[in-house]
């Protein structure tokens, strides 16, 4: 029994001297007394919403490896704004965020405890490897339109969830489109060996045959252990002039960035990812080597663009959400945020399911600098309202832009159909 | 089939995977041999380390060299709390059973590391991987050469030490048998003390190096202890020296699987089927036990 | 492992039907459907700690690959469920003696080790099991003997038994396999594989001088804790239909290791506890707005306490302290002399 005391304390005593170093070595994260005006964001009331909460959900992913609450968390930011200020026609928005760990069961029951135990009237802002996947059925059963930040292919591909983001394999076609435009003389295209890899490499095989460029597709077992082996493998494959497109979350590709640059090879072949990189974080890691040789495809605009909503976004981050990292997680999480508001001031009525998700479905046009074009909800059978993006580079520490707005080529047959549709509606 | 001159580069990075195995399990063979612990938390502390190094530079803006110094302090300082804490509860037990208890330090710790730096792209890179030089076509950096020169170095001196000196007998004494060897006078708390600080401090330091080598993940650095356990397992635990040369022989043919790409995707298991077959080969005829006594 | 006679304690029965008409009745009405669905897998779960307590607490052998025998009962059940119209009972039979065949077949040779060495050796198989798995993924309708299609448009979800579509029925389903499971095992315990356990668990030498065949009797142990296993798999790929790698990661085998060994692992009620660990106690805190590492900061620390001061676990660990609650309070109403404490 002394022992079992003596191992509690000394348990106890270890604990709080970690939690101790943790603490002093964090930035401070809570909300300062600030000097800046506070942002106007839905109405612009400035007063503070006290109605009955309109409730609104989202599920993401975070786990060790993988952390997606940024999304969220910025959307929340954005909704204590509107509450702060009006909130939806006096009513603010209570918004739950529930955090999955990849697993389908847990997936699929905190799904139903949104929707029927704490009975959401919208979902905003969800981001997770499986969840479409998992839940598109049951969100298509009980009437819900989704607005997300997709990673699964059913994301793209069913009638009830709309991407502010394109996706994985759209985005390592941009990315797949701006190697070619570098002039690459043969393409390869690594990523994450997880379920979904057929889906994602579908387009990049499809635009470098139409383009009469050869091809490899790859897989790595992640956590990558082995980066110097898979760096060198990838320069082998693509050869002189080739290229290389990388499909890893940002912790995967600097592995293979940083070890490609301790063996001289950043050099050897054209390098290319897709949006997962596209943070001020990776671009910090890598250093001055890899400025302007790494081209990253950029689902929404940089964090330091102007324009009214990119420095609404930036004001509400700096009053709301110190702790969340400028870049495209929040962007997203922020833009989901200011459709989702922009749909619910536009319900006359009373706040139901029925009539909250019809007002989403009928988003169409909303216009923000943040994408190239104005993003749209809609009745077809698929979404992929982003369809055209940026390509970025790093230099110096931060990503820069270096191709403006393109289109994602409709040589992958997803977007020829969502083309065709565009120009008919 | 990729040509052999496309294979030369991968024997490179295949010492140097090598080195990664071989230091991992060098370092966990050490300690058994000397306390009768497997200490599967040996990547966990080395990462844990390597965490509150990178915050030392990157927060609170220390010198790199303090920060270093710290981290394999912090493998020191929190493997002897272990060993001090744990060492009598478990001193009879089955090795199992105190290997057991490491998987409980490693979780404390893996969660801990989850908790306080969630998971963001970082890296932290030691000065000596700036500096390189080019054997052919590839280019190898001071990291992993002294990844592989330390594991070299631990398996010669511990191997020289542990016979040589009085301590080092002390310790082979101890690990064998706690209270025989605590009958014949030997002070079993220092010597046990001296044993967890000093693997804790290689633990430490080799932390440093792979996260550098292998990148600075939390889950990783701590899950990579199961492919160095490989080499220590067709090691039976007992000599360094196959440890060494089994976690480099483990290294090159993981990476020279690499570029055939047909069973590239298989080579993550190479680290695992050798084990195993090593293993069950040497137990066709032999009853192979840890037991110290027949519990 | 320390040696105590095996506390098999069915002390009250009726307490075990009773709590088990309350969970199969009452639960579902009572709580939603996200509970429902969160105690369906703590209901799996137990089922796969029972085994991993048999193993260890029954036989002394540790084995770190169970959640990959697991994937492996669920791969099977998802093959079989898909590539045929077989009822859903005998799929999960099916998929427990294929799972239970493979396992003695990994056993033979491996149960010749001992102790720390066939821990490790299958630690090192599951990890060989986890690399395959990534690249040959689980069954999802597709053609061929792996049965996965990369296309992810309309795949179907593996099938659920006719009698338990609904979630609510589904939980009912899989509590009463589980319960059958639990009722397997402990029959095993109490008839003759059980005795020739113990005296295993003993002293292997002696038990081996009685005439007991111990290859033969660990052998048993190994193929009755992976059919169970098997079997809770093909429960797990009917529970939310789809399966992939993620849900099988060689970290849940050390936590499961974990939770097992902080349920307590000479008492099969410790299953029951340490599938609640794994599965009720992260919903319960995400419930609480904690977040999930604190839970492996939590399972770490059982661990050391188990192994340091109290082997019996919750299971062993709370009876005792209850009674001694009970003693303290006895004393206090001046009801008794006070006394030491009792072992």
């Amino acid at each position: 029994m002394q022992r079992n005391g003596v191992f509690a304390r000394l348990t106890l005593v270890l604990v709080a001297s970690t939690v101790l170093v943790a603490c002093s070595s964090h930035k401070n994260a809570g909300t300062t007394a600030n000097s800046t005006t506070s942002p106007k964001c839905g109405a612009g009331t400035g007063q503070k919403a006290t109605g009955e909460p309109i409730k609104l959900g989202a599920i993401a992913t975070k786990q060790p490896g993988t952390d997606f609450t940024d999304i969220p968390n910025m959307a929340k930011a954005f909704f204590d704004c509107v509450n702060d200020n009006g909130g939806i026609n006096g009513r603010p928005i209570q918004y739950i965020i529930e955090t999955e760990q990849t697993d389908p069961g847990q997936v699929a029951s905190l799904a139903k405890k949104l929707v029927e135990s704490d009975k959401v009237l919208g979902i905003v802002g969800n981001t997770s490897i499986i969840e479409c996947a998992v839940n598109h059925s049951y969100y298509e059963q009980q009437g819900f339109y989704i607005i997300d930040s997709g990673i699964a292919p059913e994301c793209y591909s069913t009638p009830n969830s709309a991407a502010v983001n394109m996706g994985p394999r759209y985005s390592v076609d941009g990315a797949t489109q701006y190697l070619l435009r570098q002039g690459a003389k043969k393409l390869v295209l690594d990523q994450s060996n997880v379920p979904g890899t057929g889906y994602i490499e579908g387009g990049f095989l499809l635009i470098a045959k139409d383009a009469g460029i050869p091809t490899e597709s790859l897989k790595d077992n992640v956590p990558i252990q082995d980066a110097n082996s898979v760096a060198l493998k990838l320069v082998q494959a693509a050869g002189k002039d080739g290229g290389v497109v990388l499909n890893f979350t940002p912790p995967e590709a600097l592995k293979i960035l940083q070890a490609a640059q301790q063996q001289g090879l950043q050099d050897r072949v054209k390098w290319a990812c897709s949006t997962p990189c596209n943070t001020d974080f990776l671009s910090n890691a890598l250093g001055p080597q890899w400025n302007g040789k790494l081209g990253v495809n950029a689902e929404l605009n940089l964090t330091t663009a102007t324009g009214p909503d990119s420095e609404l976004y930036r004001a509400v981050q700096k009053r709301y959400a110190r702790n969340i990292a400028l870049g495209s997680f929040s962007q997203m999480g922020f833009v989901e945020a200011s459709i989702a508001v922009k749909a619910l001031m536009s319900v006359s009525g009373d706040f139901t399911v029925t009539s909250v998700n019809e007002a989403i479905r009928n988003i169409k046009d909303f216009k923000t600098d943040i994408l190239c074009k104005p993003w749209y909800y809609g009745t077809a059978s698929l979404h992929i309202p982003n369809n055209t993006d940026r390509t970025v580079v790093p230099q110096d520490g931060k990503m820069v832009e270096k191709e403006g707005c393109f289109a994602i080529s409709d040589v992958d047959p997803a977007i020829a159909q969502v083309r065709t549709a565009e120009s008919a509606g | 089939m990729p040509s052999w001159q496309d294979f030369q580069p991968f024997i490179v990075t295949g010492l140097a995977l090598g080195g990664v195995y071989s230091l991992s399990g060098v370092g966990m063979v050490v300690l058994y041999r000397t306390t009768g612990v497997l200490n599967l938390a040996f990547g966990a502390v080395g990462a844990m380390g390597a965490f509150i190094a990178w915050s030392l530079i990157n927060t609170l803006g220390w010198p790199a060299a303090l920060a270093y110094l710290a981290c394999v302090g912090f493998g020191a300082a929190i493997s002897l709390l272990y060993g001090m804490l744990t060492g009598p509860s478990l001193a009879g037990r089955d090795p199992l059973v105190k290997a057991a208890a490491t998987i409980g330090l490693a979780l404390m710790l893996l969660g801990a590391m989850s908790w306080i730096w969630s998971d963001k792209a970082r890296s932290m890179v030691l000065p000596t991987t700036n500096w390189q030089y080019s054997v052919g076509e590839v280019q190898i950096n001071w990291t992993q050469i002294i990844a592989l020169a330390l594991g070299v170095f631990v398996t010669l001196a511990t191997a020289a030490f542990l016979r040589r000196t009085g301590l080092g007998t002390a310790m082979r004494a101890l690990a064998n048998d706690r209270e025989i060897t605590a009958a014949l006078g030997v002070p079993v708390r220092r010597v046990e003390a001296t044993t967890w600080l000093v693997s804790g401090a290689l633990a430490g330091g080799a932390g440093l190096l792979l996260s550098n080598l292998v990148g600075l993940d939390a889950a990783t650095l701590t899950f990579l202890v199961i492919s160095s356990l490989a080499a220590a397992l067709i090691a039976r635990l007992r000599s360094l020296v196959v440890t060494l040369l089994a976690g480099v022989v483990i290294g090159l043919v993981n990476a020279m699987a690499t570029p055939i790409f047909s069973i590239s995707s298989y080579r993550d298991m190479t680290p695992f089927v050798l084990a195993a077959v090593a293993l069950l080969f040497l137990a066709r005829h032999q009853q192979i036990s840890f037991a110290r006594r027949s519990r | 492992m320390r040696v105590t006679r095996p506390r098999i304690r069915v002390r009250h029965p009726a307490t075990a039907v009773v709590l088990l008409l309350v969970v199969l009745l009452a639960m579902p009405q009572a709580l939603s459907t996200y509970w429902i669905d969160v105690l369906t897998a703590v209901a799996i779960y137990s089922v796969v700690a029972l085994g991993l307590g048999l193993l260890m607490g029954r036989v002394g052998l540790v084995s770190l690959g169970q959640i990959a025998v697991l994937a492996l009962g669920a791969w099977v059940a998802a093959r079989l469920d898909f590539a045929t119209s077989i009822p859903f009972p005998l799929v999960l039979l099916i998929a427990g003696t294929i799972t239970m065949v493979l396992g003695t077949l990994v056993g033979l040779p491996a149960l010749r080790l001992s102790g720390l060495y066939l821990a490790l050796i299958t630690l090192m198989l599951a990890g060989a099991i986890t690399v395959v798995l990534t690249t040959t993924n689980f069954p999802n309708g597709g053609p061929g003997f792996l049965g996965h299609t990369e296309s992810s448009f309309g795949n179907p979800a593996v099938r659920r038994p006719g009698i338990a579509g609904s979630d609510a029925a589904y939980f009912r389903y899989t509590v009463i396999v589980a319960a059958l499971m639990f009722t397997l095992v402990f029959w095993h315990v109490h008839s003759r594989p059980g005795r020739a356990w113990a005296a295993i668990r003993q002293s292997e030498p002696a038990a081996l001088a009685a005439g007991v065949n111990i290859t033969t009797y660990k052998l048993w142990a190994w193929a009755l804790a992976s059919f169970v296993t098997g079997v809770a798999g093909g429960l797990l790929a009917g529970s939310v239909g789809k399966l992939y790698t993620y849900q099988f990661p060689t970290r849940d085998s050390i936590i499961l290791l974990a939770v097992v060994l902080m349920g307590g692992i000479y008492n099969l009620w410790g299953a029951v506890v340490a599938g609640a660990l794994m599965k009720l106690l992260p919903a319960l805190l995400d419930n609480w707005g904690l977040p999930p590492d604190l839970l492996i900061i939590l399972f770490g620390a059982g661990v050391l306490q188990v192994l340091l001061t109290a082997p019996g676990g919750l299971a062993g660990q709370v009876p005792k302290d209850l009674a001694r609650l009970g003693q303290r309070l006895a004393t206090l109403s001046g009801r008794r002399a006070p006394e030491g404490e009792a072992p």
